[in-house]
């Protein structure tokens, strides 16, 4: 009960600070800025982005197709007068010529041919579109009718190919053959709602949608479309909105990096810190109010954009991995020049994370390790299970958390004022929680808790490397893979190491060793059977998580491999940290490839 | 002002950044953000423009044709990309569902000059990758079909449009726009966001450690630790700009104009850094400055995007060759900019280092 009222008060504390800090001199300036930046908005959405102003430079002759072609920006109109195209004495990416385009073999003009022609599809639709008989200008209507595939369905996900041809004879299907009913040839929408739809389409603002135009946007009329309108599904529009929740998010979490960050400086924190509270108290009171902050935000912004409330759920995880790494940041940091890069660089990293793979998330699997998939999916109105906000935020809970249990532990004034580098202050806050009493539970403890982080780096590089073509993908992924899970194997045995070399003794090494290999396996375990299921029926989780199959193997793996780095520590000193982590990354990756390729068998 | 403590501060700042190692940090950012704003792109491209990874093109897709006779099914046949087996639609939707195949086509009998439309109904794989590729390949197929169809019923229209005959390239020019039109003007541009971060940071710093009384201490005036501190973020931003684009011609990306986009971005930046300064000097505090000055950034940066022959455009223009006269318009205008803000740095820093003197 008292530790309630204990965060409540420092809670109240917090606010009054910062809004007597913040008040007098920010508050209004920041009003003006606001409404600058309302009114900006306006103005750059009226008259478009000029990034690409003026990139191609066009001959034409006839001055009708030069004025339509002129409505882009991006080409630069010069009226010529010539029978057959000159390319010498000029700079032309294209020339046009009694209605017939010519072009460079350069980058740059073929660059151009690509924009022009997707400009006169353009204006041939909405030429089209005006037409008073809309099926003599569309004549063509196409009825998509997503299948799910019940066999295999992982496999499909997984960017396994389809099966190869089966030659001459048609495939047949083994299971049951279900009845189709023969799809009606009548149109189920009326002239007028499609060509409504058609215009709606076409008439957005081309200087922003050219951005978005290889992508499709919501269609009222579902999956009933032009050939023309056939793209990959892509919820564009959801994704801009993902922005608009994720910066507040941001912005207020510096609020409470920057409020840490000031306890430190000049020795402030310690009136704080000789109060009868218990650290994680003051965390927590410190932390509530930019919690209930974002948490209004979120609330507001999802009220503004008329949204399902449900989607504040997914960002509940989000909201509390910011605040936890803003808390552990504004704790590490020595000046305001490294609090400032580590946390734009976390933040750039965050934001990745989290965006990218909601862009596949109606294409793929891979999306639901981001929360914000989510809420794309619930803005779409797509329904989403228990399962998957379990699957896609639950590293969320749990990197926050461990985060969260390291801040408090190291919250006291030798480690807040201490002057250190960053590396030396990591090592430290790590060593306060490595007890020394039982300094094998801990390393047991450590290594299991940093399974989540290492699935978010690995996620990561599967969501990078995804986009690479096969074979590399794949190989990147394995030396990646075997990388970070050594180095998080590693990194216990080289803090207490650092902490007091002479704990080595060869029995000690191999006690060290087999905790931190049973550990890992444990926490890998667990986390894969609460969550992971789903990627890791697919090729690439076949290398993430190969470890799921008997359990000695991969626990043997696991302890050769620390058993490695230890022994280099021990022997050559902490120079050698880092040679032990290659050799260990060798070792790995052999396994793995033993296993995935079979070299052996 | 002497020459001489500026340098000395400039450097005391250097000195700090390297020992710190943040700059590495600000390198690998840059780095991070440029790889995987590529990656982004590269998988985009491929996957709405298949024909653009070669991967993709030598694999054959099989397709069930059902239904009646038309034009498509020529088509299909005669696609490279295909592999077409007439079946029954029920039996064809089953083979779907089992994967072993990749889509499945109904065409009804509607003539191709009826009244109503032609609606063929296409079954694909939900949530599928490889589907989003048969997809894109399919709709070239069906715009050759509905092109067929217009022309049936070309009599029915009133209005043609203005014909314009757009030969079919190979291959090339995929990423051109997104590599000169938004890569380089990122990238080069970034050093100069951070170096007008970092000077809020160093004079915001001075402050609240309260190291300023010692530095003021010193022989060195308040303008000239001002200065110093401008100088050395300043510097920083041609240096980064330079290695970036050594970086992406390295990588083979052709760049005209290095050292006009060098003089453009540094001048640009300029402004930047100076708007931070003077923002710093007003809050001294840190929290305030960045939150101040952030919004404003964002603000300055989307006022300027909105604009014509703003900067941004002006280096992807200088980097493919495109950029006339305006360039230097544009460039005097900026220097204008810098000469009011930088005279209004130096008074303010100066009136701020009397009132320290006199108190």
């Amino acid at each position: 009960m008292s530790t309630i009222r204990d965060i409540l008060t420092i809670a109240r504390w917090e606010v009054k600070k910062s809004f007597s800090v913040m008040g007098r001199n920010v508050l209004p300036l920041a009003i003006v800025l606001f409404v600058l930046l309302v009114l900006v908005t306006g103005f750059t959405t009226q008259s478009g982005l000029h990034l690409q102003d003026g990139m191609y430079d066009v001959g034409v002759d006839d001055p009708a197709l030069a004025g339509l072609i002129a409505g882009d920006p991006r080409f630069s109109v010069f009226q010529i007068s010539a029978v057959s195209p000159e390319w010498r004495g000029n700079t032309f990416d294209l020339i046009i010529i009694n209605g017939e385009v010519f072009y460079r073999g350069t980058e740059k003009s073929k660059s151009a041919l690509k924009t022009l022609e997707r400009n006169y599809g353009k204006y041939v639709n909405s030429v089209y579109n005006a037409e008073e008989d809309l099926f003599a200008a569309y004549p063509l209507w196409i009825d998509v009718q997503p299948q799910k595939s019940e066999l295999d369905f992982l496999a499909t996900q997984s960017g396994q190919s389809i099966a190869a041809a089966p030659g001459r004879q048609a495939p047949v299907p083994e299971g049951p053959v279900v009845g189709i009913p023969t799809p009606s040839p009548t149109l189920a929408f009326t002239r007028d709602e499609l060509r409504q739809e058609l215009t709606k389409t076409s008439s957005a603002n081309p200087q922003i949608s050219r951005y978005t135009e290889i992508l499709t946007t919501d269609n009222a009329m579902g999956n009933f479309k032009t050939p023309s309108q056939m793209s990959p599904p892509l919820p564009f529009d959801s994704i801009i909105l993902i922005f608009v929740f994720i910066f507040p998010l941001y912005f207020t979490s510096q609020f409470f990096m920057m409020s840490i960050m000031n306890e430190r400086i000049e020795r402030k924190g310690e009136i704080l810190l000789s109060m009868p509270v218990k650290a994680g108290s003051i965390i927590l009171g410190k932390m509530l109010p930019y919690f209930l902050g974002m948490l209004a935000i979120c609330t507001g912004l999802t009220f503004w954009i008329s949204a399902p409330f449900i989607i504040i759920l997914p960002l509940i995880p989000v909201i509390f991995f910011f605040l936890a790494n803003a808390l552990i940041i504004g704790m590490l940091s020595r000046s305001f020049k490294e609090l400032s890069f580590i946390s734009i660089f976390f933040s750039t990293v965050a934001t990745s994370y989290l965006f990218f793979p909601s862009i596949f998330a109606n294409v793929h699997v891979i999306s639901f390790i981001s929360p914000l998939t989510l809420i794309v999916l619930s803005l779409q109105g797509t329904a989403w299970t228990a399962t998957d906000y379990l699957y896609s935020t639950s590293l969320f809970w749990l990197t926050g958390a461990v985060i969260f249990y390291i801040a408090a532990k190291n919250f006291r004034e030798e480690r807040l004022f201490s002057e250190k580098n960053l590396v030396a202050r990591m090592r430290e806050f790590l060593s306060e929680v490595l007890s020394r009493k039982r300094p094998f539970l801990s390393l047991f403890l450590l290594t299991g808790f940093s399974i989540p982080f290492i699935f978010m780096v690995q996620m990561m590089c599967l969501v990078l490397f995804f986009n690479l073509p096969m074979p590399y993908s794949l190989v990147l992924l394995l030396l990646f893979a075997a990388l970070v899970e050594e180095i998080a194997k590693g990194i216990g045995i080289y803090t207490i190491y650092a902490r007091d070399a002479s704990f080595f003794t060869w029995k000690n090494v191999v006690y060290a060793c087999a905790a931190t290999a049973i550990g890992f396996l444990a926490g890998e375990k667990l986390l894969l059977f609460v969550t992971l299921a789903q990627i890791t029926e697919s090729v690439f989780g076949s290398i993430l998580f190969l470890s799921l199959g008997v359990l000695w193997m991969p626990l043997l793996l696991h302890f050769a491999g620390v058993l490695i780095v230890t022994a280099s520590l021990k022997l050559g000193g902490r120079g050698w940290f880092a040679p032990g982590l290659a050799l260990a990354m060798v070792v790995h990756c052999l396994y793995n490839l033993y296993f995935i390729l079979g070299w052996l068998s | 002002m002497k020459a001489r403590h500026l340098s000395i501060i400039a450097r005391k700042e250097f000195r700090g950044l390297f020992n710190e190692r943040t700059i590495l940090l600000a390198i690998l950012l840059q780095l991070f953000i440029a790889l995987f704003s590529s990656f982004l792109m590269v998988g985009l491209t491929s996957m709405y423009d298949p024909s653009s990874l070669s991967k993709y093109s030598r694999f054959r897709y099989n397709v069930a044709y059902a239904g009646n006779d038309s034009p498509v099914l020529d088509y299909l046949t005669t696609s490279r990309d295909f592999r077409v087996y007439p079946m029954n639609l029920s039996e064809g939707v089953a083979a779907l569902k089992e994967r072993k195949l990749s889509a499945v086509i109904w065409v009804p009998d509607t003539p191709p000059d009826a009244e109503e439309p032609v609606k063929i109904t296409l079954f694909t794989l939900q949530n599928d990758l490889q589907s989003a590729i048969v997809d894109v390949k399919l709709k070239d197929i069906f715009l050759k079909y509905e092109a067929d169809l217009r022309e049936v019923r070309a009599g029915r229209l009133h209005d043609e449009p203005v014909p314009l005959a757009i030969p079919k390239a190979t291959g090339g020019g995929d990423f051109y726009e997104f590599v000169y039109g938004l890569l380089i003007p990122l990238l080069v541009f970034m050093p100069a966001i951070i170096a007008s971060a970092l000077v809020i940071d160093l004079l915001t710093e001075e402050y609240q450690h309260e190291t300023l009384e010692t530095l003021i201490s010193t022989p060195v005036t308040f303008t000239e630790i001002v200065w110093g501190k401008v100088l050395a973020c300043e510097l920083m931003v041609p240096v980064q700009a330079c290695a970036w684009i050594l970086l992406l011609m390295i990588n083979g990306i052709a760049i005209e104009n290095a050292a006009l986009i060098l003089v453009q971005v540094s001048v640009t930046s300029f402004v930047l850094v100076l708007l931070g300064t003077l923002t710093a000097l007003h809050y001294r505090e840190r929290t305030a400055a960045q939150f101040i000055f952030s919004t404003a950034l964002v603000i300055v940066m989307l006022l300027g995007l909105a604009l014509p022959d703003n900067p941004f455009n002006l280096l992807t223009r200088l980097a493919i060759g495109t950029a006339g006269m305006e360039q230097w318009v544009v460039l005097g205008g900026t220097c204008l900019i810098i000469l009011v803000l930088g005279c209004a740095t130096h008074l303010y820093a100066g009136r701020i280092g009397k009132s320290r003197h006199s108190g």
